[in-house]
């Protein structure tokens, strides 16, 4: 490989290098000091990571809704939701005891106001891109943001809440033990969410996203995006398909 | 090539008082007493509210060890940053400075320290460790074996040493060339000056090593006695061990997934100029590839292991039959990681042989395109192969034919890079020094573990071999042998620009000789007991095995002597060994024009690409003769880390 060289200086804009805080200083407010890349390369290395992380994400949604409906298909020993477990051939639950009837459904309207409240969230996320592209202000950007965040943790805590009112419990077959994954995972990906959306709150209000920066709002309504998707997804498998 | 003055290192510059924040207090020692300190608080909390429910003894267990590995990250810094951006408190350019190791010496390496070389070396050594444990673990089972009815293990015992023996190995060798060569020369060899995300990156090793005092816990909590792929009903069974085991794949999961996508997003965003796909060292496509696969691979077992710790600690049903679970929703899960995981394994050190061989044949490497398209082919077909390993559960069987032929054409691309190795060596200028002895052991080793896949593969001959010794030998030659080998051969390659010194070779060579009499005399051991129908991890076995066991058993020693040979070959290298040149192999790779040791930032003066990687012997398009560094000609890039032009001075924040 026969190479030449170049002075940092020479095409700082065309290679991006996130190393250790030399060279000359191009980023916005968010960065005034360190690092010599562009704001472009810095939103082309967030946005392939973040893209990767739904990825994988998404495979992990994927073998989630497989589980439900493996399960569903199998319906082992009839205890997908003990709809064939009756007085005469009684099923057994997690500890043993006679399960004699259907186990309750879960009742969906928790979780489509979870899914709604996901949506909306990720909805003023995007409001709050909006306004810190078209540099409305920090004011602006942070309304938005402290909205968003509202419903984020207004979304966990219905999440909390759902596990509180379920007629079921995890031992009630794998029709209740999936169920109950679905909130987990979905309880899970909301508090990362929220914790994102703490910042940007947060930072919005610092004028962190003012100028150039705008774009790292929009990794984090890449994200809360996906985890709307993924939550009206397992929210409708799991309120149609019982 | 320009060139300018040398200015003072970045690692000598004197950071103020205040640099680095709460990093400056935090250190491994800070990760263990918050990790034991959080651990004891979890035991204590959940022994208090949960002790009493039916599953008590198994969310105890999961809620102390998951205190453990947030507090050891909480102490080791690992979520300074992302607290620190939450609360709109971005680092300084002096605390960036100052998590990247500067002026720190050799206790950078017991730190939360976000320059790659230095994460590369804690992989290097963390991998080392991890043989060690798993190879001791080895013998114990080879010392059981060399009688029929040993009494030195009891059968409890022997089951949970296999299963840690093989999940400690697979750890260790998921991680063996992705964790320090993919990050220690990887980015200098595609022109980078640090990975894309240098904190994730140092999270990325320190998490795993959170996972590994869980996954020793095991043995005081019981055993697992399910094998390494823990298949319920007999892993829901098992004692709270079991629990850790579980906590101990998912932290390693974080890890791997994070590692995978910095690796990723840096040869795609972070390549120097001229540096094209098409010029990429034949390394770094095998790590690219490695990774994508881990990030399909890594979210299954994720999954797979959640349910298991649900399952046990809550209660739920997903792999009891009893309660409308299914152990064929486990099979199918971790095979769906499971075969795509070996590639994981495999793919980067296949690809370092690749790259050390045209090195060393001084040629151009055979084949390059060919060679790519064979790793993405393999990447493709790794994720269609899952349920050859369920042949014999009674899993669809109308999907036998279809996997058995997905299983057998993934040997052609495997064929294809194999062809590509041997292309390479084929009239070229060998060059045999040590890393081309293991070239060739590799080679040797991977034929065979390759060829008896297929048998393997293949239906009817899996129903006799499934589940005996035969399958023992075959994966150990593809992993130890193939992997494992194409590993030490990067090792030997990559030492002298990892450590500044060079391996003595005529130690090297003894124990390369003692290493593949003890592979072959081992496995070929094994083959014969799986011949004669010798089932796999039984503790005690009929006498009419005892001499195909001996043969293993005496290998097993063999090859733990050249095993110990090598480390303290390395071990007295690093501290006592030739100082190395920049570049004693005469390589025509990015990595080997930097001096050595490598400089904080790797290059003052950006390297642009102008030629293909593997131009031994030829012009440059433009005519120009290619430059072949002797080692008294050593590239006149200067370190790089000044207060140079463009430095933002003290008080510039950083990301």
């Amino acid at each position: 490989m026969s190479i030449t060289t170049t002075d940092h200086d020479e095409h700082a804009h065309d290679d991006g290098h996130d190393g250790h805080g030399h060279g000359p200083a191009v980023e916005g407010a968010e960065n005034p000091g360190g690092q010599h890349e562009t704001a472009y390369k810095r939103d082309q290395k967030e946005r392939l990571l973040i893209w990767l992380l739904i990825g994988g994400d998404l495979l992990f949604l994927v073998l989630e809704v497989f589980t439900w409906f493996y399960l569903r298909t199998l319906n082992v020993n009839g205890m997908w939701n003990g709809a064939l477990c009756t007085k005469a051939n009684p099923c057994t639950d997690g500890l043993g005891n006679p399960i004699t009837a259907p186990i309750t459904r879960a009742d969906p309207k928790y979780a489509i106001i979870i899914g709604v409240l996901a949506v909306v969230a990720a909805g003023f996320v995007w409001v709050a891109e909006v306004n810190a592209k078209n540099g409305k202000g920090k004011r602006s950007v942070a309304g938005a943001a402290g909205i968003a965040l509202a419903f984020m943790l207004a979304a966990v805590a219905f999440q909390i809440y759902q596990f509180q009112v379920l007629p079921f419990t995890t031992i009630d077959g794998a029709y209740a033990s999936t169920y109950e994954f679905f909130m987990g995972s979905t309880l899970a990906h909301l508090i990362l969410l929220a914790f994102l959306g703490m910042g940007l709150w947060i930072r919005a209000g610092k004028g962190r996203y003012e100028g150039k920066t705008w774009y790292r709002v929009r990794i984090i309504r890449f994200f809360a995006v996906w985890i709307a998707i993924s939550t009206v997804v397992l929210v409708t498998v799991g309120a149609i398909f019982y | 090539m320009t060139t300018a003055v040398a200015p003072p290192l970045l690692e000598d510059t004197e950071l103020g008082p205040k640099a680095g924040g709460f990093y400056r207090h935090q250190n491994i020692f800070t990760g263990l007493g918050f990790g034991i300190g959080l651990g004891f608080i979890g035991w204590l909390v959940s022994h208090a509210l949960l002790q009493g429910s039916n599953w008590g003894s198994d969310m105890v267990v999961t809620c102390t060890m998951f205190a453990w590995v947030i507090g050891f990250n909480i102490g080791m810094g690992t979520f300074n940053a992302p607290i620190r951006w939450m609360l709109g408190h971005d680092q300084t350019h002096e605390d960036e400075l100052y998590a990247a190791g500067v002026g720190q010496g050799a206790s950078r390496y017991l730190k939360f320290c976000t320059d790659h070389k230095v994460v590369g070396t804690q992989y290097l050594v963390l991998v080392m460790v991890l043989f060690g444990v798993g190879g001791t673990l080895a013998m114990m089972i080879r010392t059981q074996l060399i009688t029929p009815h040993s009494s030195f293990l009891d059968p409890q015992t022997y089951n949970s040493i296999v299963t840690i023996h093989g999940m400690v190995m697979i750890i260790a060798t998921i991680i063996m060339v992705s964790g320090p060569f993919a990050n220690f020369i990887m980015p200098i060899m595609i022109g980078a000056k640090d990975m894309a995300f240098p904190r994730l990156n140092a999270m990325s090793f320190w998490v795993v090593v959170s996972a590994v005092p869980c996954l020793l816990a095991t043995f005081f909590l019981g055993g697992v006695n399910a094998g390494w792929t823990t298949y319920a009903p007999l892993s829901v069974q098992a004692p709270p061990a079991m629990d850790t085991f579980a906590l101990t794949i998912i932290t390693f999961v974080v890890s791997v997934t994070v590692a995978g996508i910095n690796t990723i997003v840096t040869v795609v965003t972070m390549r120097a100029k001229g540096m094209t796909m098409g010029r990429l060292p034949i390394f770094t496509w095998g790590t690219v590839v490695g990774s994508a696969l881990g990030l399909y691979a890594m979210p299954a077992f994720l999954l797979v292991m959640t349910m298991m710790i649900t399952d046990r600690a809550t209660g739920t049903s997903f792999f009891v039959p009893q309660i409308g679970g299914s152990q064929w929703l486990y099979e199918n899960i971790f095979w769906i990681m499971g075969h795509p995981e070996v590639y994981v394994i495999l793919l980067p050190g296949v690809a370092a042989v690749l790259e050390i061989t045209s090195t060393f044949a001084r040629k151009p490497m055979f084949a390059y395109k060919v060679a790519i398209a064979g790793f993405v082919a393999i990447g493709v077909l790794a994720i269609m192969v899952w349920a050859h390993h369920m042949f014999t559960t009674g899993w669809a069987p109308n999907l036998a034919a279809p996997f058995m032929l997905t299983t057998e054409l993934i040997s052609i691309p495997t064929g294809i890079i194999f062809l590509c190795v041997i292309g390479t060596l084929w009239k070229g200028s060998i060059w045999t020094r040590l890393p081309m002895y293991f070239v060739y052991l590799f080679l040797w080793n991977f034929i065979i573990g390759g060829v008896t896949g297929i048998y393997l593969s293949d239906v009817p001959a899996d129903q006799y071999f499934h589940g005996d010794m035969f399958v023992t030998a075959h994966f150990h030659y593809t992993l130890l042998g193939g992997a494992m080998i194409g590993a030490t051969a990067a090792v030997c390659y990559w030492f002298p620009k990892m450590t500044g010194r060079m391996l003595n070779e005529r130690i090297g060579k003894v124990a390369f000789w003692v290493i593949a009499a003890g592979i072959q005399i081992t496995y070929f051991g094994q083959f014969w007991e799986g011949f004669q129908g010798m089932a796999r991890r039984v503790a005690y076995y009929d006498p009419k095995f005892l001499d195909a066991n001996v043969m293993s058993t005496v290998g097993a020693y063999i090859l733990m002597s050249g095993w110990i040979l090598f480390l303290y070959m390395m071990l007295h290298a690093w501290r006592n060994g030739a100082k190395a040149p920049a570049n004693p192999w005469h390589a025509k790779t990015l990595e080997w024009k930097v001096p050595t040791p490598v400089p904080l930032e790797n290059f003052l003066v950006d390297p642009v690409v102008t030629s293909d990687p593997y131009t031994y012997g030829e012009g440059v398009p433009d005519g120009q003769e290619v430059p072949d560094f002797a080692p008294s000609e050593e590239p006149e890039l200067v370190p790089a880390g000044s207060t140079g032009p463009g430095d933002p001075g003290e008080s510039g924040e950083v990301r």
